[in-house]
């Protein structure tokens, strides 16, 4: 049936839970691009037999204006269904962006296709630039916070760092009491675990 | 267009639905599995897909029938029960796809019998939303269409917002930040 593989690539997407991220299927994709583009012969061939025939394309309802018609429709309709599809992954690209910071780790780097790496980097530099030009860091205090300081337990050897322009070092389950907003980078990146006393 | 990207909706659109071709249409064979030469004669009887059924209706090219699902016997089983009815094997997108039919089909009642069914089932859908903490029986989640579960994912989600609220800021917290971490795992 026409339009039935674009539909399994959204398919896809709808099983997909919210922040997770399959590799991108390019072998469907080009499936769909490929009926599109057989969609396209056979409209185009319509077309011309109508025009071979001496009918006016904008008046005649014949069954060649409809047969070229479903081809018209179902050309669009594996459009909207490519497009969606990108679309949708590009939005959870770019929260990505906001939950990850700039670097990805390598296992999500692989379900991204070369365009969505691109597509990556330019936001991640887009928001950079911005955060640069208000000069405030927008990613961290996404929950604003009770207290500044929060307390945190420490899950590897870090070594040493500097807090609050004092190097500290940090030792495997060691327990720190520091500033929330240089903690939530460092939580995020898995080095350090928030401890509820 | 506002449900251009939404995917959905296409899926919703996707549910075949039974057409009568009312014109000849030629090249495309493919939708006609009884058809010989490439061709779909007129008065052909076929599933469509419902997107292509709908802008074909708008160009006067088919007549719609309404699938089954929407039939007698059905309303007749709703009428005596609407909790019990297993609507997701019939159609995953029962309300969504009755409101997209309901203007192209000769049905005036279609549009209040889906009323009717979603308050028959509202209530009891409600109820356990609210409820999240007992355990879920998965024989009610498969009774449920797509969107009466995602009323349902609603209904527990604010819930769960609103327990977390009460049990002070700390908690909050905790569970925010140690939310992001576990994504990053995932």
């Amino acid at each position: 049936m026409y339009g039935k593989k674009a539909s399994q690539l959204c398919q896809e997407l709808s099983r997909i839970e919210d922040d997770q991220l399959h590799p991108f299927n390019n072998d469907l994709f080009n499936q769909v691009l490929e009926e599109s583009n057989e969609h396209f012969y056979q409209l185009e061939s319509r077309m011309t037999k109508m025009h071979a025939d001496g009918l006016d394309l904008q008046t005649t309802q014949n069954q060649d204006y409809y047969g070229g018609l479903i081809h018209h429709l179902s050309l669009l309709r594996n459009k909207r269904c490519l497009l969606t599809y990108i679309y949708q992954r590009t939005q959870n690209i770019q929260r990505l962006r906001w939950q990850l910071g700039a670097v990805l780790p390598e296992d999500i780097q692989e379900r991204l296709n070369h365009f969505e790496k691109e597509y990556f980097k330019s936001y991640s530099d887009l928001i950079g630039s911005y955060m640069t030009s208000i000069d405030l860091d927008l990613v961290v205090d996404v929950t604003p916070p009770k207290d500044p300081y929060i307390q945190v337990r420490v899950m590897d050897d870090v070594g040493e760092v500097f807090l609050d322009d004092q190097s500290t070092s940090l030792l495997r389950n060691s327990i720190h009491l520091m500033k929330r907003t240089e903690a939530e980078p460092l939580i995020s990146q898995g080095l350090l675990e928030e401890f509820a006393g | 267009m506002a449900r251009y990207y939404d995917f959905d909706d296409i899926l919703m659109e996707e549910e075949p639905v039974s057409v009568v071709f009312r014109v000849a249409a030629d090249g495309v064979g493919l939708l006609d599995p009884s058809s010989e030469d490439n061709n779909v004669e007129a008065g052909a009887k076929v599933d469509l897909p419902a997107w292509l059924a709908q802008e074909l209706f708008q160009r006067q090219a088919v007549l719609v029938n309404l699938p089954t699902f929407y039939g007698q016997k059905l309303r007749k089983e709703i009428q005596a029960d609407p909790g019990c009815v297993d609507l997701r094997s019939r159609c995953p997108y029962f309300y969504e796809l009755g409101c997209k039919l309901s203007p192209i089909t000769s049905d005036p009642t279609l549009g209040a019998f889906l009323l009717s069914t979603l308050r028959g089932r509202y209530k009891d859908l409600l109820c356990k939303s609210h409820s999240a903490a007992v355990a879920f029986t998965p024989q009610y989640m498969n009774l449920l269409t797509k969107e009466e579960t995602q009323m349902l994912e609603a209904g527990r989600n604010s819930m769960k917002a609103f327990k977390k609220w009460r049990l002070q800021g700390a908690r909050i917290e905790r569970a925010a930040v140690l939310g992001r971490k576990r994504r990053q795992n995932t």
